[in-house]
Formats: structure tokens, C-alpha cells, sequence
């Protein structure tokens, strides 16, 4: 979608009173829904799209159709509307968007916000929304200030007529009786005042004040708590249970059967808990409750071994190549199962009345969670109001609508609204999964470095499957049940007959210019839940990819960087960040024990280099330094970008020195932060980020800081130990 | 009947004195800042000040607290009276989601009241109970060393006198 069609589709057509202003309806063209105003209109104010509404005291409010949850999206999408705006966004009110079709992603095209794509699909249409309302509040002013517009200037949410200056609260009674402006020219990059420069955070206030809210934060009159106690193994039902000292405990008002498990309903979220450890289940057996761990990676192997994977893509002809080269390298590298663990467990709110739904949650996609509920209450959609707070994280794992399918069969058997909370048990053991992958490289290089031929194969589950799986119901709300559970039941054989998963394997060749490749999969499902989790296939694929870059290296006696440029020919964006890293590597001086290891990873249009420091004592791996280069064209908010790139250091530093999800009959093991240990400040690196200048529009930043991280890790700990670290996590002999 | 003192107000909970001080503090007096991440004592996202140390309240019964100051982020300060921790994170751009931020202040400022000049390793030291998933970990440290720095001109006794 270009960013004029989405301006233009929220062209005023009517408009109406509301309060002491106006309020301007969106116009919808050809859309079927007909739901009511996407805003909530608490404040007199001018609507002129679902973007913006510019209050008569100047007031202005931007309301952001990307979920927060972390990331700085509320700060990264108001710089960019606010730029063409003529507003500082520190100077915007922003606030979460209601749930509306106005607020798709123009990419998904749901409500929704992931695969880093935020800042890159808004980029333009919301420049054009800030671009076309600064245009017609310039020609209101012009009409009644009896100067012509040419002749007024903007600053900063203001009018500007030689030396006075014009609040544009003070036009908006006229502004909404024009038409707005179309496909106004837009700044040249030049002219940025706002997007390209350091700011504050618009949240960082509020939470660093304990004011922000999150999901978790709901209080609702009369509201009552749930918890839910669940099967040890995944999906596996109650044949029957004992709820009978459950019942009687203190403060307990209702025990009722979910699709998920047993719901316990209290007047308080601690005696649920309490509550619902008196409940005794027998659960059915499920072809997943004798797996274990160990059997997963010798499945995942055996598949590869089998050599009956489906081919993803292939250039040029790598077996003919293999058979002219003369050295071959083939290795195996392992991920397992992994946890998001994002800090605010997953909870949901719910009020069912007869006036409709409201819920209140932090989801990654508003638009899957009203869907969900619109087929679980059969509720008209439009009476279905989602109040999506801050996100306590998300890092995919709040993609998935479980909290929200349980919260509503809750909801509609007890006469109250309810908050569903899961505990961090909960959370770590009945989650949605980054699936492990046993991932095989053959690789041959000639001696100047030049890589010949290339074959990735990876095996495991498919992320998309899954992902979908748990997703079609909201996504497609008025399928009938039937045909739902048909296409349901079609993704695993789409993905294990038909089609290769994508994101099982994005990542395995994309980053460097192979003059053969052919990329595999075979698809091997062990029934745990699994999903994106932060930057996806390539959270594996890179630590294979870039190990074997260092490999190919050393075979033929070449330093690591000069092969990794020597394999970057049509790929001058990265070929670029990686000198760029090389340079700064070349200069670094570090104390004698410590070792520097190197990778790069091109992932959701970002190109991205890192050098970790890494010293080995006794047997630990301590990472004592990252530096980071990237380019992800121009970027909006250079502090945040840093950020994210600090933050996906740590992230992925606990992933390769800790993440483990283990299967024991078919139960995960790890239950809280004890035996799922997260990084902490005192075993934390520091963080050095280059920016690379440009002016190409914003690519993605919340991911691809990830995938570069544990190869260059393991690249670190082999010049240190001589040993090749092949598994995740990376454990020492 | 537990009384205790809530950011300077007395208060008192009639119900079951097992109960974690958290839960008392979020659910029936309604301060939401301070968060519940794990449970067990692992995370430091439910840390409150009691008697100006800091404590991790989800396994803090309230009957513990009886008698005892007890201080949430809400009585640190607030948007408009910040704590000086609490400027040096807006100033540093340190939250990200920002949910395990109220535990992460109040760590630090135990520690800043304790020890205005506390050292790289104090700091390290004192937060390693409080995880941080977002990784804001450099920004943190580089708001409580700018405050430990700072001492001079920062006075620890704004830390008590909510307190
Ligand atoms: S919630 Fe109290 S330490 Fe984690
Ligand atoms: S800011 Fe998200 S957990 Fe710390």
C-alpha cells in the first residue's frame, strides 16, 4: 500500500459535533466494516484522521497503530508523523491506537506489529498523514487570518504570520470544513528537524515513575482474578479432576473447565493461585508426553540423515561445483527449544456486557485478538473494543492469543469481568516456543577465499505452521468452525508436503552473494508449541552461517573478515559494515586473555556486524564488550537504535551462554528464572554501536541485532580454548 | 489486623497475613507500580523499600511488614517531584518496555541511600537481583553512576524522607 492510498483513505467525507469540537468521522471506501469511530473521543478535539486528533487548547494526540513493547515504537512512528506535522513529538500526546482496520499494518494487513516492520511500512504513510493535515490547517489559517498560505509558515504545532505565532488548535474550526489536501510534497531529508536526531522517549516519563500501564495493571470495578492450571504436556486435555478443597478455599467464587485446563475464579489473584494448587488432574497421554530432549536432536539428525528434505531455493548447480573443489567442509550445528520470558507475564482482562467486549492486554496483534474474541462471544465485531496497554515485552511471544481465548471462556461462564494472570511457571512451561533446529553446512571455499558452493539443510518444526495455526482464528473470525478447523489441519501438510516454512529458514544463504546454493528443509514436529520468537530462523541460522564463515576461514588460513568481504560482491550495504567492523577490530587493543570474535548477519532489511570481546576463565565465558555496526538506512531515533541494539546484545547473550528449553516426558523442565537464568547486570557486556549515515528510508532495528551475536561469540571462545563450539548454548568441554 | 505504614500514610489489611506484601500493595491498595515478574524472589520486579532497605515482596508476607515503613516507587517520587534516579533514567532514555523499571529504581536507590558513592562494583553488586529482559542493563548503570557521581550535589536524605 503506498502511503498516499492510506492518507487518502482517511479523508473526512462527514462531520459531526462532539463536546465543544469537532470530530471528523473516517471514511472507509470499500471497506465492509462499518464500526464506530476508531477513537475514543473523551476530549473535545479535531479527528482528521484515525491518526490525530488536535484539541482547541492545542492539545495534540497521536495515536500510534504499533503496539509498544519496548522497541520505541510510540516515539519512533510520532517523530515521523510529527515531522511533517510540524510538531516535537515530546511535545505530542501519544497514546495507543483503539482497535480499529484504520490502524493495519499496511504489510500484515491485520492490526498487528512484529517482524521489525513498523517503522519501515509507516514510514511513508505516515509522513503523508502528517504531511496533509499540516497542509490543511496551513489553509484554514490562510482563510482566517486573510493571508495567503504561502505566506504562513509551521513550527512546532504552531502557525507562524511574520512574528506571531498561532496555536493550530485556534483553526481547527475551520480546518474541519475543508477538504483535506491530497499527496502533499513531503520534507526533503534535508529539512528534518526531528527524525534523524536524538530524543527522548515519549514513555520513558511515565516509566520511570511506576506510571506506565501495562496489562497487568487493570482494575475494574467488581473485577474478580483467574488462574489456570495446565497440563503438564502440551494440548493434552482433563480426563477428570478433583476441585474439592479448591472450592472451599478462601476467597474461591468458581472453578470451571477451559479448553486449556482447569480455571479457578477468586476475589483475589493470590487465593486463586493458592486455589488451584489443591486441584488434582488426571491429564490425557499425548503422542508428546514420552518425548525428551535428547530425543528431539536425535530425531532432528535422523531427518537429516534420511536426506529426504524439500528443497527452498538454490542457485547455479552446488553439486557440480562440491565436485570440482577441492577442500569440503561439512558440520552440524544445534539450537534447541528456547523461551521468550518476557518480564510481565502474559494476563488478560475481560467485560463482557451486553453492549459488547472490552479487553484490556498488551498483544502484538489487536486486530487477531478482537477476531478471536469476535468468534468466542459471538459479539458483532465493531462491539468488541480492545484496549491494548504497554507491553511488558513481547519479543513474538505476545503474537499468540492463548491469554486471550482462555480469558474469554472464562469470562462467558462467570457474570463478572475477570483478569487472567499466569505465574513465570505458567509462562516458561506452557509457552509457544522458538523451535530447535539442527542445521547441516557444507561449504567449500578456493584458496583466495572465494566460497564455491554452499548447501544449508535445517530440520525441525515449522514456525509458520504452528504460528498460524494459533493465529487463523482471529485473523478469520467469520470462517465457519468446520472450515476453520480444515485449513487448521491443512498447514502441517502445506508445510511438510508442499511448501518450505520460510522463517525455518530465512538466514541461511541471504547474507552473502553464493554463486551456488541450495537451501533444504525437512520439517519434523514433536507437537510443543512453537513461534517467532525475536528475529525468528534467523536466531539459529546466523550462529550456523557465521560459525562456518569462521570455519572455511581457518581452513584455508584466511582471516575471518577479509573471506566474509571477499564473499560480499553484490551486497555493497553489508559488504560495507562489515569493513567498516573490520576496521575498528583491526584497532582494538584488548588485555592478553581476552579474544575477539567476529560475525554479520543481514536480517529484516538490516545489515548488522559485531565484535564480541570474550575472555575464558575455569571454564566460563565472560563477554566483556560488544561492539555493534550497523545500517538500517536512515535512522529515526539514532538513541534507539542504539538501544535496541543493547538490548538485543543481552537478549541474545543469555540465549547462547544460558537458553535452553529441555523436554521430559513431554513436560518442559525449566519453571522460573533458578533453571531459565536470564543475564544479569553483573555478567552484562558493554555496548559500543556504529551508526552508519544514511539516507535510504528506515529498515528494521527491534531484531536484527540478535542473530550476529552468539557466532560471534563462539568465534571469540574458539580463539581463546581452540575449541569449536557447534551446540547452543555454548558450553565448554 | 496488619498495620503498617504506606508511603507515610498508616494502613492496615484485614485479610489473610500470608498473603505477599506485593499483592496486598497492588490488589487491595491499588498501586500498580510496583510489578509482579516471577514470584520466587528472582527477579526484583516487586522491589519496595521496607525500613529503606530493599526487599523483594512477592515473597514477603505482609505480616512482615507490620509495624514497618514500607515504600513503593509511587512514594520515591513522582512526574513532577522525581526522585534523582528517577530524572537520571528519563535523562539516560534507560526504560524500554519498562516493566521491571519500578524494581529497578528502587534497588538503585536503596543502594544510593546506603552509599552516594557507590562504585562500578556496588552497583553491580546491588542490581544483580533485578533482571532486566529488555537488557537495558548499560543505561541503568549509567543513570546510577551519573547520580553516584553526582553526590555532591545530590542529597541522599530525599531517599528517606519518603521513606
Ligand atoms: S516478582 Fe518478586 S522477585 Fe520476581
Ligand atoms: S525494560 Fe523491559 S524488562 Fe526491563
Amino acid at each position: 500500500m503506498s502511503g498516499q492510498s492510506l492518507s487518502r483513505r482517511h479523508f473526512l467525507k462527514t462531520s459531526g459535533m462532539v463536546g465543544g469540537g469537532i470530530v471528523v468521522a473516517v471514511a472507509l471506501p470499500g471497506c465492509a466494516f462499518n464500526g464506530p469511530h476508531p477513537i475514543e473521543v473523551t476530549d473535545a478535539g479535531f479527528i482528521p484522521n484515525a491518526f490525530l486528533q488536535i484539541a482547541p487548547d492545542n492539545k495534540i494526540t497521536f495515536y500510534c497503530p504499533s503496539d509498544e513493547m519496548g522497541q520505541g515504537i510510540r516515539t519512533g512512528l510520532a517523530t515521523i508523523i510529527g515531522e511533517e506535522l510540524d510538531v516535537d513529538p515530546a511535545n505530542m500526546l501519544v497514546q495507543a491506537a483503539g482497535s480499529h482496520e484504520d490502524y493495519n499494518n499496511p504489510e500484515f494487513r491485520v492490526q498487528g506489529t512484529g517482524g521489525s516492520n513498523a517503522v519501515r511500512v509507516f514510514y511513508q504513510p505516515l509522513r503523508q498523514v502528517g504531511a496533509d493535515t499540516r497542509a490543511l490547517l496551513l489553509n484554514a489559517a490562510a482563510l482566517d487570518l486573510g493571508i495567503p498560505s504561502e505566506q504562513l509558515l509551521t513550527d512546532d504545532g504552531f502557525i507562524v504570520a511574520g512574528d506571531r505565532r498561532y496555536p493550530y488548535g485556534d483553526f481547527v474550526d475551520t480546518a474541519s470544513s475543508l477538504e483535506m489536501p491530497v499527496a502533499t510534497s513531503l520534507k526533503a531529508p534535508s529539512n528534518f528537524q526531528y527524525i534523524g536526531a536524538d530524543a527522548p522517549r515519549v514513555d520513558a516519563l511515565a516509566k520511570a515513575t511506576g506510571t506506565a500501564s501495562f496489562g497487568i495493571d487493570t482494575d475494574l470495578p467488581g473485577m474478580v482474578y483467574a488462574v489456570v492450571v495446565r497440563p503438564p504436556v502440551a494440548g493434552s486435555k482433563a480426563l477428570k479432576f478433583d476441585d474439592s478443597a479448591a472450592r472451599i478455599a478462601p476467597g474461591v467464587l468458581d472453578i470451571v473447565a477451559v479448553s486449556s485446563g482447569i480455571a479457578v475464579v477468586a476475589e483475589r489473584y493470590w487465593q486463586a493461585y493458592q486455589a488451584a494448587k489443591k486441584i488434582t488432574v488426571d491429564w490425557e497421554k499425548r503422542p508428546l508426553s514420552s518425548v525428551t530432549s535428547t530425543q528431539v536432536r536425535q530425531d532432528l539428525s535422523a531427518a537429516l540423515e534420511a536426506n529426504d528434505d524439500t528443497e527452498s531455493s538454490h542457485v547455479g548447480d552446488p553439486e557440480k561445483a562440491f565436485a570440482e573443489a577441492d577442500r569440503i567442509l561439512e558440520t552440524d550445528y544445534y539450537a534447541p527449544f528456547l523461551a521468550h520470558a518476557p518480564m510481565e507475564p502474559l494476563n488478560a482482562t475481560l467485560r463482557i456486557t451486553e453492549n459488547g467486549a472490552d479487553l484490556w492486554t498488551g498483544v502484538q496483534f489487536v486486530g487477531a485478538a478482537q477476531g478471536v474474541l469476535e468468534r468466542l462471544t459471538g459479539l458483532p465485531r465493531g462491539d468488541i473494543k480492545i484496549h491494548n496497554q504497554f507491553l511488558g515485552g513481547g519479543f513474538g511471544r505476545r503474537a499468540t492469543l492463548s491469554h486471550i481465548v482462555e480469558v474469554a471462556e472464562i469470562a462467558m461462564s462467570i457474570d463478572k469481568p475477570v483478569q487472567l494472570l499466569w505465574s513465570r511457571e505458567d509462562d516458561l512451561r506452557h509457552g509457544f516456543y522458538r523451535p530447535a533446529a539442527m542445521m547441516k553446512i557444507k561449504a567449500a571455499a578456493n584458496n583466495e577465499g572465494r566460497i564455491t558452493a554452499w548447501q544449508a539443510r535445517r530440520s525441525g518444526a515449522n514456525i509458520t505452521a504452528q504460528t498460524m495455526k494459533n493465529a487463523l482464528p482471529g485473523v478469520l473470525p467469520s470462517l465457519p468452525t468446520g472450515l476453520l478447523n480444515g485449513l487448521v489441519g491443512a498447514m502441517d501438510y502445506v508445510f511438510d508436503n508442499w511448501a518450505v516454512d520460510a522463517s525455518s529458514v530465512e538466514g541461511l544463504h541471504e547474507t552473502y552473494s553464493l554463486p551456488s546454493y541450495r537451501v533444504s528443509h525437512a520439517s519434523v514436529d514433536h507437537g510443543l508449541p512453537t513461534t517467532f520468537w525475536r528475529s525468528v530462523g534467523h536466531s539459529y541460522t546466523s550462529f550456523a552461517v557465521e560459525s562456518m564463515m569462521d570455519e572455511l576461514a581457518e581452513a584455508r588460513q584466511i582471516d575471518p573478515v577479509a573471506l566474509r568481504l571477499k564473499n560480499l560482491e553484490d551486497k555493497p550495504r553489508m559488504k560495507n559494515v562489515v569493513a567498516q567492523a573490520g576496521r575498528l577490530m583491526a584497532a582494538m587493543t584488548v588485555p592478553e586473555n581476552h579474544h575477539l570474535g567476529f560475525a554479520a548477519h543481514s536480517s529484516f532489511g538490516t545489515d548488522v556486524a559485531q565484535i564480541a570481546q570474550v575472555s575464558v576463565t575455569d571454564g566460563n565465558i565472560r563477554v566483556h564488550k560488544v561492539t555493534c555496526v550497523v545500517d538500517c538506512g536512515l535512522a529515526v531515533n539514532p538513541d534507539i537504535v542504539r538501544a535496541q541494539l543493547e538490548g538485543a546484545v543481552m537478549f541474545a547473550l543469555t540465549a547462547t551462554l544460558y537458553g535452553q528449553i529441555d523436554l521430559d516426558d513431554g513436560a518442559v523442565v525449566q519453571s522460573n528464572f533458578h533453571n531459565y537464568p536470564i543475564l544479569r547486570m553483573n555478567e552484562s557486556p558493554a555496548v559500543d554501536v556504529v551508526i552508519i549515515n544514511s539516507q535510504t528510508p528506515p529498515t528494521g532495528i527491534g531484531e536484527p541485532g540478535v542473530p550476529p551475536l552468539a557466532p560471534a561469540v563462539a568465534n571469540a571462545v574458539y580463539r581463546a580454548t581452540g575449541q569449536r563450539l557447534r551446540d547452543l548454548p555454548l558450553k565448554l568441554a | 489486623m496488619i498495620t503498617f505504614s504506606l508511603n507515610g500514610d498508616s494502613v492496615s489489611f484485614k485479610g489473610d497475613p500470608n498473603t505477599p506484601l506485593l499483592w496486598v500493595i497492588r490488589d487491595d491498595f491499588k498501586l500498580k507500580g510496583s510489578k509482579f515478574g516471577c514470584g520466587a524472589g528472582l527477579c526484583g520486579a516487586c522491589t519496595m523499600h521496607l525500613d529503606g532497605a530493599a526487599i523483594k515482596t512477592c515473597v514477603l508476607p505482609v505480616a512482615a511488614a507490620a509495624n514497618k515503613k514500607v515504600t513503593t516507587i509511587e512514594g520515591l517520587g513522582n512526574p513532577e517531584a522525581l526522585h534523582p534516579l528517577q530524572a537520571a533514567w528519563v535523562k539516560h532514555n534507560v526504560p524500554q518496555c519498562g516493566y521491571c523499571q519500578s524494581g529497578q529504581i528502587m534497588a538503585a536507590a536503596a543502594l544510593i541511600a546506603d552509599k552516594p558513592d557507590a562504585s562500578s562494583d556496588d552497583i553491580d553488586q546491588a542490581m544483580s537481583g533485578n533482571i532486566c529482559r529488555c537488557g537495558c542493563y548499560p543505561r541503568i548503570k549509567a543513570a546510577i553512576a551519573s547520580v553516584a557521581g553526582n553526590s555532591q550535589s545530590y542529597d541522599a536524605t530525599a531517599v528517606e524522607a519518603t521513606s
